[in-house]
């Protein structure tokens, strides 16, 4: 309790300082401008940034698995070309699995990962980046960003999600041959500009799942998100958390290279 | 009990409009409670609910996500690649896709080429995605290499696609089972609209176990709209042909229909719902219910005097008949009852209604027909009586002296044909397949044989490998194990595939080391497993993985296809499959057991089997006992038991000659042989006891019995066998099964009532009495 009476106060005053210039001149914004600023508050604070993960994967029988991993993240351009490098630490037996991707907006990523069993790296095909993260129900796509301009967007107004004003905005995707949604609804908090929360709709225009941001902290100056959650309707949920969130830390390059899955970066790594 | 039962029949004729007021008031009660009838056409509830085996499926379902699958075949014979040509490709995914959108189809766990992942490694990049893009447009070159991706995966071989490349399939798993012939139905507006108004050479066939239990659930229930009233009207007109007289055959017909409306009623408003076997229950009954109202008709009729009172001629005619109509009528029921001894409810419920059934006849008939008949008027009798009709048919008369004077040759072919019957009965094939159910062309048979030509099989059981520890299926010892099971289950030749988590690990070292077949081979550790399973996660669907194997890896499913839903076949595995672990006991005190439809189906036939043969034994000793206490004399109980003892050898004999399954309706049959055989054996003792009672020469004696009651006995054969004829013209093989055996149950048991009882008093006129 205490803990989120802090949280509202920070969200408050933060909100109250440094964005009241910002949400004033948000009042004439296009929905694309919303969900580019959306984009970037989400996937893109400071210019690098590291996180521990705990993933607790709930299937529709009820069933948990766990995933525990550390995520470093460099950004090449805001709103553009990013590095992640995602080292598992839990469960034991997959302990030293890392999963590298360069994500390119618009264009193909590469994805690698490393198999310390058989001390193997294998290039990992994404063309696909609505399936799986790592066995849970988020998708690639969900973790590293959906790239804004595959979809057209359209601004439904604005409305309030709890206490927090929000922008209430709908993605149809320009090919919906390739996405198992036909549209999805997004929340932006007005002021941080931070998505809230998503609903995606079927082909048969049934809800099919529910992406919603549960907790957040201002970190290094930058809105977080320290939990989250993602229901699939009758297919179970996934709920992430995230803790030691740090930002700017001046990530090197050679940490997101073919090297460097096999030798980790340990110092970041802790 | 005889003075009681005559008071009854007295006070129905004093009071013939308020006993009939009331029995139609009854009826009306129970015809209410028709539009409450709840079907079921699950075979699965041939087992009770908290049955193990049904607790262990319904475990195995939940555990590995599974759910009761209708197929969908695609072959092209007439195209020399198959299936595989762009155009044919196309149609196929525009199918699927309008499949998945179909109400009660469960869309994420549909397996097709465009929804079921491929592990795939080229040019060093591993791919996990399925083998075709639902919008891909494809050239024919791009079709030839999906086929050949897909027979590289052994998941995907068989199951997908066929080996000979001529098939593919969609599994189409369902929410619930009942509503598999409705989504069937869609299936083929669908593809009538995707493929056939196209003009697209494939064919498409539905199959599956589903698809076929519950077709037949469907049919059964238009098959009964017809059959039964068919059976009713059949039956009105052979006893018009028999006593001429529309009002007195429209008095017997009012106790059938009335027998029919209550049995049916209170099992609707007791709760019971109509399964495949009640469904039968008017089509038995009626026959049944009009064989008490026979015998007082010809009695009547033979009795008839327009000079005396109906009272007296009725009184008269009870009289002779209270007791072995009620005999008969409580052997019969006993016949039924006999079935609540098998561990069945379907077959219990069956046997209870028409038990029920059975006995509302006789009641009826003693009261409901003596009050119609004083109701009548005289005129309508005119024409009528002995007067009309004292001809006494030669030909019965010969019978008669030809039993009687060969008595000896009788009773030595009836024992050698005994002998014969009990060797055939060695030769019964017990089997059960509800594909065989349909006709030949039926397009369920039809799909279930070009589809099990091409494939694996579309029969799906499961073998369970369980483990108290957690992560015990990645251990190298346990998928090794996994391995072995499958290689010995491919060895046996009803098995047309396995699927097992082995496959799915093998596959990815294979694709991992750039398909090197080296490595196609499982792990010496436990972390590579993981790792190679974990690696899956990261770019398949993770579902998928969870249909061989639990989360916690607690336990494993291997999926075993059968190319045949022959019970027997499934019942071959799994013997060969105890065997083989009773020799070869799983690691890691894991253990084994089996689970799916097919199974399930193996496990209540062995039931019925054992609960058919324990419910005959019960019946037959129960009908000794009323026989013995009916004729006072323990003699006269054993022989009364021979017709029916000869009639049910020689009828499962043949059944084990002619190479008849034997399944649920050939079970069935042997209740229904005990009930009607005794009958003719306790209507022709008795008889032959009353006449031989008043003494003279045995030749003038068998001249009577050969008269008027061996008439009522031909009469009851010929009406029986008449209305099940209706059934010989149904689509369902089963119905037609009853159909043909009922006709020769009653010529045989007629034939071993006539001849050999008559053989065997003649034979022992001394320790009979006679």
């Amino acid at each position: 309790m205490k803990k989120i009476f802090k949280l509202i106060f920070v969200v408050f005053i933060f909100t109250f300082f440094i964005f009241t210039t910002k949400s004033a001149e948000a009042a004439g914004l296009t929905a694309g401008e919303i969900v580019d600023k959306a984009n970037l508050a989400y996937y893109y604070g400071g210019s690098d940034g590291r996180a521990e993960m705990k993933m607790t994967i709930t299937d529709s029988r009820g069933r948990e698995r766990i995933r525990e991993m550390v995520m470093l993240r460099k950004d090449l351009t805001d709103g553009g070309e990013q590095k992640f490098y995602v080292f598992f630490k839990n469960p034991p037996d997959v302990n030293g699995m890392v999963f590298m991707v360069l994500k390119r907006p618009g264009g193909t990523d590469d994805r690698w990962l490393y198999i310390p069993a058989v001390d193997l790296v294998k290039r990992v095909a994404s063309k696909d980046k609505r399936s799986s993260f790592a066995g849970s129900h988020f998708t690639y796509e969900d973790v590293s960003g959906r790239d804004t301009s595959a979809d057209t967007h359209e601004l439904l107004g604005l409305e309030k999600l709890g206490v927090r004003d929000v922008y209430l905005i709908k993605n149809t995707p320009k090919n919906p041959d390739l996405v198992e949604f036909s549209f999805f609804k997004v929340w932006i908090d007005k002021e941080n500009f931070l998505p809230l929360k998503g609903e995606y709709f079927d082909k048969k225009g049934n809800l099919q799942k529910t992406v919603t941001v549960d907790e957040v902290e201002v970190i290094d100056g930058i809105a977080s998100v320290l939990k989250g959650k993602v229901a699939e309707v009758g297919r179970g949920s996934t709920v992430v958390e995230f803790k030691n969130i740090r930002y700017n830390l001046g990530f090197k390059d050679k940490i997101f290279t073919e090297r460097s899955l096999r030798k980790p970066p340990r110092k970041w790594l802790k | 009990m005889k003075k009681i039962l005559l008071r009854a029949v007295r006070f129905s004729m004093q009071k013939p409009k308020t006993v009939i007021a009331f029995y139609v008031l009854i009826s009306v009660i129970f015809l209410l409670a028709f539009p409450h009838v709840r079907v079921d056409t699950d075979p699965e509830n041939m087992l009770s609910e908290n049955e193990p085996v049904r607790l262990a499926h319904e475990e195995a379902k939940h555990d590995f996500s599974l759910f009761d699958s209708i197929i969908v075949g695609v072959v092209d014979e007439s195209a020399p690649d198959g299936v595989f040509s762009a155009e044919t490709l196309q149609r196929h995914a525009a199918v699927t896709e309008r499949i998945l959108q179909i109400e009660g189809v469960i869309a994420e766990d549909v397996m097709s080429l465009t929804t079921t992942d491929d592990i795939d490694s080229e040019g060093g990049m591993l791919n996990i995605e399925p083998l075709m893009k639902k919008a891909g447009v494809l050239t024919d070159a791009e079709a030839l290499q999906v086929r050949d991706a897909a027979l590289e995966n052994p998941v995907l071989k068989d199951l997908l696609v066929s080996e000979d490349g001529k098939a593919i399939t969609i599994a189409v798993p369902i929410k619930e089972k009942k509503i598999s012939y409705k989504i069937s139905k869609e299936i083929e507006k669908i593809i009538e609209e995707e493929v056939v108004n196209v003009g697209g050479s494939e064919e498409y066939h539905i199959a599956g176990l589903p698809v076929a239990e519950d077709t037949f659930g469907v049919e059964m229930f238009k098959q009964m709209g017809i059959s039964a009233p068919v059976a009713g009207f059949i039956i009105f007109l052979l006893m018009l042909y028999f006593f001429r007289n529309l009002r007195l055959v429209g008095a017997a017909m009012a106790v059938a229909m009335m027998t029919v409306a209550w049995s049916m009623g209170l099992l609707i408003w007791s709760g019971f719902t109509v399964h495949i076997m009640s469904s039968m229950i008017p089509i038995f009954l009626m026959p049944i219910a009009v064989v008490d109202s026979i015998h007082f008709l010809s009695e009547f009729h033979d009795r008839y005097d327009p000079e005396e009172s109906k009272n007296t001629i009725i009184n008269s005619v009870m009289g002779e008949l209270l007791t072995p109509m009620f005999y008969t009528s409580v052997t019969s029921a006993v016949g039924f009852l006999s079935l609540m001894l098998t561990p069945i409810p379907p077959v219990k419920v069956f046997g209870a209604f028409v038990a029920f059934g059975i006995i509302i006849a006789w009641f009826l008939t003693i009261t409901l027909l003596p009050a119609i008949i004083i109701l009548l008027p005289k005129k309508s009798f005119s024409g009528f009586g002995r007067g009309v009709s004292l001809a006494i048919n030669p030909l019965q008369e010969r019978i008669g002296l030809f039993a009687s004077r060969w008595s000896r040759a009788i009773i030595v072919v009836a024992f050698i044909s005994l002998g014969i019957s009990i060797y055939g009965i060695t030769l019964t094939k017990v089997n059960d397949n509800p594909v065989k159910w349909f006709e030949k062309n039926h397009p369920v048979r039809v799909a279930d044989k070009v589809l099990n030509k091409h494939f694996g099989g579309t029969y799906m059981s499961y073998l369970i490998v369980e483990s108290t520890e957690s992560g015990a299926i990645k251990d190298p010892l346990m998928v090794g194990y996994i391995e072995e099971l499958q290689r010995k289950l491919n060895s046996i030749d009803v098995v047309g595939k396995t699927t097992s988590i082995a496959d799915v690990i093998k596959k990815i070292g294979f694709e991992l080391r750039n398909e090197d077949k080296a490595f196609f081979k499982i792990p010496d550790n436990k972390k590579t497993i993981a790792q190679y399973l974990f690696l899956y996660e990261f770019s398949g669907d993770p579902e998928d993985l969870y249909h061989l194997v639990t989360p916690d890896f607690k336990k494993a499913n291997i999926w075993v296809q059968l190319k045949s839903g022959d019970n027997a076949d499934m019942r071959q595995v799994e013997v060969a499959m105890e065997e083989y672990i009773e020799k070869n006991p799983p690691p890691l005190g894991a253990s084994l057991h089996w689970a799916g439809l097919t199974y399930i189906n193996v496990v209540w036939q062995d039931k019925m089997v054992y609960g058919m043969l324990s419910s005959l034994m019960g019946g037959a000793f129960v009908i000794f006992i009323i026989m013995t206490l009916l004729f006072r004399s323990f003699a006269w109980g054993f022989i009364s038991m021979l017709p029916l003892t000869f009639t049910i050898t020689f009828i499962y004999g043949l059944v084990g000659f002619v190479g008849k399954d034997y399944d649920m309706p050939i079970a069935v049959l042997s209740a229904l042989t005990l009930g009607i055989s005794v009958d003719f054996a306790i209507h022709f003792g008795q008889r032959m006891r009353q006449i031989r009672a008043k003494g003279g020469e045995w030749n003038e004696s068998i001249k009577e019995v050969f008269g008027e009651p061996v008439r009522a006995i031909f009469k009851n054969m010929v009406v029986i066998t008449v209305s099940f004829l209706p059934l010989l013209f149904s689509t369902l093989l089963p119905y037609r099964t009853v159909g043909v055996f009922f006709a020769l149950i009653m010529a045989i048991s007629g034939a071993a009532t006539l001849l050999l009882l008559t053989a065997v008093m003649n034979l022992l006129r001394g320790p009979l009495k006679l």
